[in-house]
């Protein structure tokens, strides 16, 4: 066992079940912790335990963050959208202590889940049945409306998430 | 290029239409300006579904005289006022109506960006974009193309200077998406908070467009062939102090032309206020009427290749 897994035991124990979120820049937790909406967790009273840890030392980034959830699997659409907001992120599911990486990739489209920051954008529209989507201009690390065409940069999209 | 291209598609963008069919459309609009009968009745016993949202007479008008031209049958509504959506029916809901009544085009206009993107997902009845609120206009465009094609002959090597409210104006974002079609060297001509929107930059810098921004028309206009002209509306511009120093620099008349060639030819999509005078009605300049009498045979063109009717 290396230092640096030394250093996050003694914080936080290992997990049965759920999802660890490695690598994310320091002191971003509560950004990731957004884009996942953890706090429908709190809505729905689920039995689950979240662990953040922040400006842990490592190896690779100096300094790091890590969220553990225990008994709470991500969705990997909400993976995906966490590594098109930060690309070094690591997402993995932990399954009866056996840890599998997640290859989160950015999609193409994204449909729901974000919100057009266009407010008078057909998308927001309360009553209309529509879905918002957004295409995804990797090179630029833009996301365009498919409906009003408004741009959001991959930065700004914790800010925009839904739900 | 066959107008078969055209069959059973959405106008919901101009960015949906490419260099040789939007040649294609011209060709024919011009034919019909030769022989303005031809199209009649040629669409008879066709329904035509024509709601505006948003309440605009003229570009109303000019969509329901051409669908009666052709023969159509035409309903809907010019405003919301008064009609079903004044008690709140959605778009969604609309549509699905009008459908079930037989719809064969929609016409529509709404004050909603992107409303007619939704608008052409809900019914596979095919769809014209008549204005979705500040992104497109794409039968204007296509007018002003063929406007500015009548008075030069062609588009490509043309200087084109597009002015005024770029940000909210919807004629203008769809004639630059479309101007990105051709050779074309644009000029966008507003006050900084009305500039080009980010995506609209966007569309055309990956279409590899020659474009520049200007502030003030007199830095430039000597090298137009064309200026577009649109209006500042005052409540654009947040703060009015602003408004009042920059409009002055927006209103075209003879003075802001002064340094122009001869051969320009000035564009306005109409209705205007106090941004294009009066006094460039009796010059070579005006080719606002020509452009504005270009939009009943465009849109006749375009319904009749939409609905597949013989030429
Ligand atoms: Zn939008």
């Amino acid at each position: 066992m290396s230092k640096r897994e030394a250093g996050e035991e003694m914080l936080v124990r290992k997990i049965e079940q759920g999802t660890v979120i490695d690598h994310i820049p320091d002191w971003k937790a509560e950004t990731v912790a957004k884009v996942l909406r953890l706090d429908k967790l709190a809505r729905m009273q689920a039995d689950v335990s979240v662990a953040i840890l922040q400006n842990v030392k490592s190896q690779s980034l100096g300094r790091k963050d890590i969220v553990k959830i225990d008994r709470w699997q991500v969705d990997e659409r909400d993976a995906d959208i966490l590594s098109l907001v930060f690309p070094g992120i690591s997402v993995n599911y932990v399954n009866e202590w056996k840890v599998s990486k997640y290859q989160a990739r950015v999609p193409d489209v994204i449909e729901g889940r974000i919100r057009c920051p266009e407010v008078s954008c057909i998308s927001n529209a309360e009553r209309e049945p529509v879905v918002t989507k957004f295409i995804t201009l990797k090179r630029e690390r833009l996301l365009q409306c498919h409906y009003c065409d408004t741009l959001l940069g991959f930065d700004a999209v914790p800010d925009h998430v839904s739900g | 290029m066959e107008k078969s291209d055209f069959i059973g598609r959405d106008v919901v963008s101009i960015r949906d239409f490419e260099r040789d069919q939007l040649d294609h459309l011209f060709d024919s609009v011009e034919a019909l300006e030769k022989q303005p009968r031809s199209l009649n009745d040629i669409l008879e016993g066709k329904l035509a579904v024509i709601l505006f949202f948003e309440p605009s007479t003229r570009t109303y008008s000019s969509f329901h005289i051409a669908a009666d031209n052709l023969g159509m049958k035409v309903t809907g509504f010019a405003s919301a006022a008064g009609s079903s959506v004044s008690k709140g029916e959605t778009l969604h809901d609309t549509i699905r109506m009008f459908e079930g009544y037989g719809a064969d085009l929609f016409v529509i206009r709404h004050a909603r960006p992107g409303s007619l993107r939704f608008a052409a997902e809900i019914t596979d009845v095919p769809v014209i974009n008549a204005g979705d609120g500040s992104r497109e206009h794409p039968t204007q465009a296509m007018t002003d193309m063929y406007a500015i094609r009548k008075a030069f002959g062609k588009l490509d090597g043309l200087k084109v200077g597009i002015l005024g409210d770029l940000r909210y104006g919807r004629t203008a974002s769809s004639l630059a998406y479309a101007l990105s079609n051709y050779d074309v060297e644009m000029t966008f001509i507003a006050p900084e908070a009305l500039k080009m929107r980010p995506e609209v930059e966007q569309y055309l810098e990956q279409r590899g467009a020659t474009t520049k921004s200007e502030t003030d028309l007199k830095n430039v206009v000597g090298d137009l062939d064309v200026l577009y002209v649109t209006r500042i509306q005052k409540e654009r511009i947040p703060d009015p102090t602003e408004f009042e120093k920059v409009k002055g620099l927006y209103q075209v008349n003879l003075e802001a032309l002064a340094r122009a060639k001869p051969s320009l030819k000035v564009l306005h999509p109409m209705p205007r206020v106090d941004e294009l005078a009066a006094e460039l009605d009796a010059t070579n300049y005006a080719h606002y009427f020509v452009q504005a009498a270009a939009g009943l045979p465009l849109r006749m063109v375009l319904m009749n290749f939409m609905l597949g009717g013989a030429s």
